[in-house]
């Protein structure tokens, strides 16, 4: 059972590990590149970002010496890390029971003698030893990216605080499985756990800037994560904090597996009695259903909304530290970066340009990567097979299939940028109101350029099209977020797929991408049409 | 009169002896034909092939003359399909689904959908996974059945029903052919093919064993027999007798198997005293088995056509 239960958490260690290991390396890797080479750049580099921290405190712990390496690599790596590992903590801790009680594998294992007890600490034993193997190579990622920067980071130090990130991770694992008890779908349960989690990680954030929650926040694993910071020169390890980081996660287990043996396999622990109404006979009269496009915007609607408050939100908060970064961006030399590197000379428009546009370019890739992951499920799950049984020909999925992307990336687009137009004046922003516009329809071909490209991948290779896509999108992303930073050669900034986007709200329009993206589109789309019209479905 | 289903050479070769191979088959319309086979035998590829799902190695297939393949959009506005296994439509309402499916058809008649869901007392305003399988079997049996459609072609239809849907179902079928309608399904279960079709083909890894009317496989087959002695019983001039098979002994009771004429048995048994003797038809099961027992696909489709 332990085997079954690793091989359940292979795809998430190896993407987690990977995530983590990188962020750390290049944190660390990035120190001499962001804080100077001599000590009196680092000391003004340190000073800024303390002056600085203060008034993002709400969302990102105060640094300790940022001027070093081993408070850097703490603040900007050990300090955002966490975040990752904890999403996937329960991410793998709705799927361990809900998917696999959704795929009747829980049942299967139940019928061969498994207990519900043996199951579920199988569960618990796998996703620990799968985290500390993450965990593990989140430090070696730190290590070798302190060791590329020709510094040391302190071992004793990074052991630490390694250990804290072992028991945030466990402990958001057990959050995400008590939800599963009590959620009887996967969606439901990650969507209860992801707000638990994120009540407690601003529980957190909002005590470093209100007091009175102080007391309150001590119940978040994330300020008890918070508590060590070991790395930084004068941090410390806050061992109370650890060990009752790793007594939630057990108390929380022990809670899940008790909810387990008395909850109904497939069901929730607190069962709503069904109503006895009538029995429905007739089709349901919602004309949506009805209607191409139309009907599959409706069949993910709630997805749909979800992406489109998701990215509202994220667009407020970009916004939010929108002044204090672009005073950053005027004062430090190294940031001037962005600026030399051609996105513009007005630094809160470049703010705008390269974080809010190039996030949101990032925002509706990762939009188009999952509608490819749904088409796949399509194919996998016989909806492709149940609708060219009617009377619809292979084409005409393919035209919906782009037109629904090319509609819902149009919303998704749109709702953040009404955000940051709302919000900008309010920090002192002043985008051009047809350049804004401008830099929100050109996401659009962003969308469906990734369409196109998953398009074509799914047809021959359905399982390779997300990771795939999702490596393209990761690593375009930070080549694009990073590259300026590290001053890298500009043919190594134009790998990233994101450059074809280019800076519309500073520079207009970037033609060369703006065609090759189109190109992207039209042909994607085009072999997957000619695929789809001759391979074969459901076999 | 058109065929409503032909098929010519329909081979679908997945390599390693797997798939469908040169299947030649006519349905006339209005016929309920059954399509037997064990698991595995290419049943559903069959299925898929007609409904251009899969796309053959070689051969074709049409409906009413229409192409599977070339005009296939046409052909499915003939059709109404069930698939071995129902999609997963997750969190919509049964009633969204039918109108989903409904809308790509251009639009079904209300009243027929409500008739449907009546007769198979399905309730269209729960979710689709909170379905019980037998309750997304029916969902599929509306979906095929809601536009009238002039032929059905049905994957193991009646799995996972209770046996009263089960003949709801049956009267369903039956209610299609009256109209007119053909209905090409494929089942393992024998009885009930026995119970609707008027044909039936046999399939078994891949090749077409057999096609022939119900009563013709009756006849064509073997009998078992019961023969009850008063004194000895005659073993080895029964073993000797030719097309007789399966000797058994129990006490005073022989049974056997057997194969074309009785005349060999008959006279076997004349010299001993027999008290009773009795010879049951064979179930279309035991036909079914019979066929599948030793001898390769290959060779009863050649015993088959040679016949």
């Amino acid at each position: 059972m332990l085997r079954i239960a690793l091989r359940a958490h292979r795809t998430g260690f190896l993407v987690t590990a990977l995530l983590s290991s990188v962020t750390m390396f290049v944190e660390a890797a990035g120190f001499a590149a962001a804080a100077g080479q001599t000590p009196a750049q680092r000391a003004v580099f340190g000073q800024e970002m303390e002056a600085l921290a203060p008034q993002v405190a709400y969302l990102i712990p105060l640094p300790i010496h940022p001027e070093t390496l081993g408070g850097y690599v703490q603040w900007r790596g050990f300090g955002f890390v966490y975040i990752i590992t904890s999403f996937w903590a329960l991410m793998a801790a709705t799927g361990a029971i809900r998917n696999e009680e959704e795929r009747g594998l829980i049942e299967q294992w139940m019928a061969s003698t498994v207990g519900r007890l043996r199951l579920v600490a199988a569960r618990c034993a796998a996703f620990t030893v799968a985290a500390a193997g993450v965990v593990f190579l989140t430090a070696l990622g730190a290590f070798a990216g302190a060791a590329a920067a020709s510094g040391s980071l302190d071992m004793g130090g990074v052991l630490e605080v390694s250990l804290a990130l072992l028991g945030v991770t466990v402990a958001s694992f057990g959050v995400g499985l008590l939800a599963a008890q009590l959620i009887a779908t996967r969606r439901g349960a990650s969507a209860l756990g992801g707000v638990v989690l994120l009540a407690l990680f601003f529980l957190d954030s909002l005590s470093r800037v209100k007091s009175s929650l102080e007391s309150w926040s001590r119940i978040s694993p994330f300020h008890l994560y918070n508590r060590t910071t070991a790395v930084a020169p004068g941090g410390r390890f806050d061992l109370k904090a650890t060990v009752a980081l790793f007594v939630a996660a057990a108390i929380l287990a022990v809670l899940s597996t008790y909810a387990f043996s008395v909850r109904d396999v497939g069901a929730s622990l607190f069962r709503r009695r069904h109503r006895s109404a009538a029995a429905v006979r007739t089709p349901s009269g919602n004309p949506l259903l009805r209607l191409p496009v139309l009907s599959a915007l409706y069949e993910q609607r709630w997805i749909l909304v979800s992406w489109a408050i998701g990215t509202m939100l994220l667009a407020a908060f970009i916004l939010s530290l929108a002044r204090s970064t672009a005073d950053l961006l005027r004062s430090n030399p190294t940031f001037q970066a962005y600026l030399q590197a051609g996105f513009g000379s007005d630094p809160n428009l470049v703010l705008l340009a390269l974080f809010w546009f190039g996030f949101a370019a990032f925002i509706v890739a990762a939009y188009a990567i999952s509608q490819v992951a749904r088409w796949a499920a399509d194919d996998a799950e016989g909806r492709l097979e149940m609708t060219i049984a009617q009377p619809v020909s292979r084409s005409r999925v393919v035209l919906e299939r782009s037109l629904t992307l090319l509609a819902a990336s149009t919303v998704i687009a749109g709702l953040g940028s009404l955000v940051v137009a709302a919000g900008a004046p309010a920090q002192d922003i002043h985008p051009d109101s047809g350049r804004l516009l401008l830099a929100t329809v050109l996401l659009v071909p962003v969308a469906l350029a990734f369409g196109g490209l998953g398009a074509t991948i799914i047809a021959r290779w359905p399982r390779l099209a997300v990771p795939v896509l999702s490596l393209v999108a990761v690593a375009g992303y930070l080549i694009q977020q990073v590259g300026p930073l590290f001053k890298w050669p500009s043919w190594a900034l134009d790998l990233s797929v994101f450059t074809l986007y280019g800076t519309p709200l500073t520079t207009g329009v970037f033609w060369t991408g703006l065609w090759a993206m189109v190109a992207v589109t039209v042909l994607g789309f085009g072999i997957g049409l000619v695929a789809m019209r001759y391979r074969d479905v459901a076999s | 009169m058109k065929a409503a289903l032909r098929t010519e050479g329909l081979s679908k070769d997945y390599g390693q002896g797997r798939g469908l191979f040169d299947l030649d088959l006519e349905v006339a319309a209005g016929e309920v034909f059954g399509y037997l086979g064990p698991n595995g035998a290419g049943k559903t590829t069959t299925i898929r092939l007609l409904m251009d799902m899969i796309r053959p190695t070689r051969g074709r297939a049409e409906v009413f003359g229409v192409d599977c393949q070339a005009r296939s959009v046409e052909v499915k506005r003939l059709v109404g399909y069930l698939p071995g296994e129902l999609p997963q439509f997750g969190g919509l309402r049964g009633r969204e689904v039918v109108s989903y499916v409904a809308g790509l058809r251009g639009g079904v008649d209300s009243r027929r959908i409500k008739t449907l869901a009546e007769r198979l007392d399905l309730d269209l305003g729960r979710r689709f996974r909170e379905y019980s399988r037998g309750n997304k079997q029916k969902l599929g049996l509306v979906l095929a059945l809601m536009h009238d459609p002039r032929l059905l072609i049905l994957d193991e239809p009646t799995s996972g029903l209770d046996p009263l849907n089960q003949q709801e179902f049956h009267r369903m079928v039956d209610e299609a052919r009256d109209r007119g309608a053909t209905v090409f399904l494929s089942s393992h279960v024998l009885s009930e093919v026995e119970q609707i079709c008027q044909r039936v083909a046999i399939i078994r890894e891949g090749h077409l064993v057999q096609i022939a009317k119900l009563d013709e496989l009756h006849h064509i087959r073997y009998h078992h027999v019961e023969v009850d002695f008063a004194g000895n019983v005659p073993l080895d001039a029964v073993r000797a007798a030719a097309g007789v098979e399966q000797v058994s002994v129990q006490g005073q009771r022989l049974t056997c198997a057997v194969r074309g004429s009785f005349r060999p048995l008959l006279a076997a048994l004349e010299r001993a005293e027999v008290l009773n003797m009795v010879s049951h038809e064979p179930t279309l099961e035991e036909i079914f088995l019979a066929y599948y027992r030793d001898e390769p696909a290959e060779v009863l489709s050649e015993a088959a056509e040679a016949s």
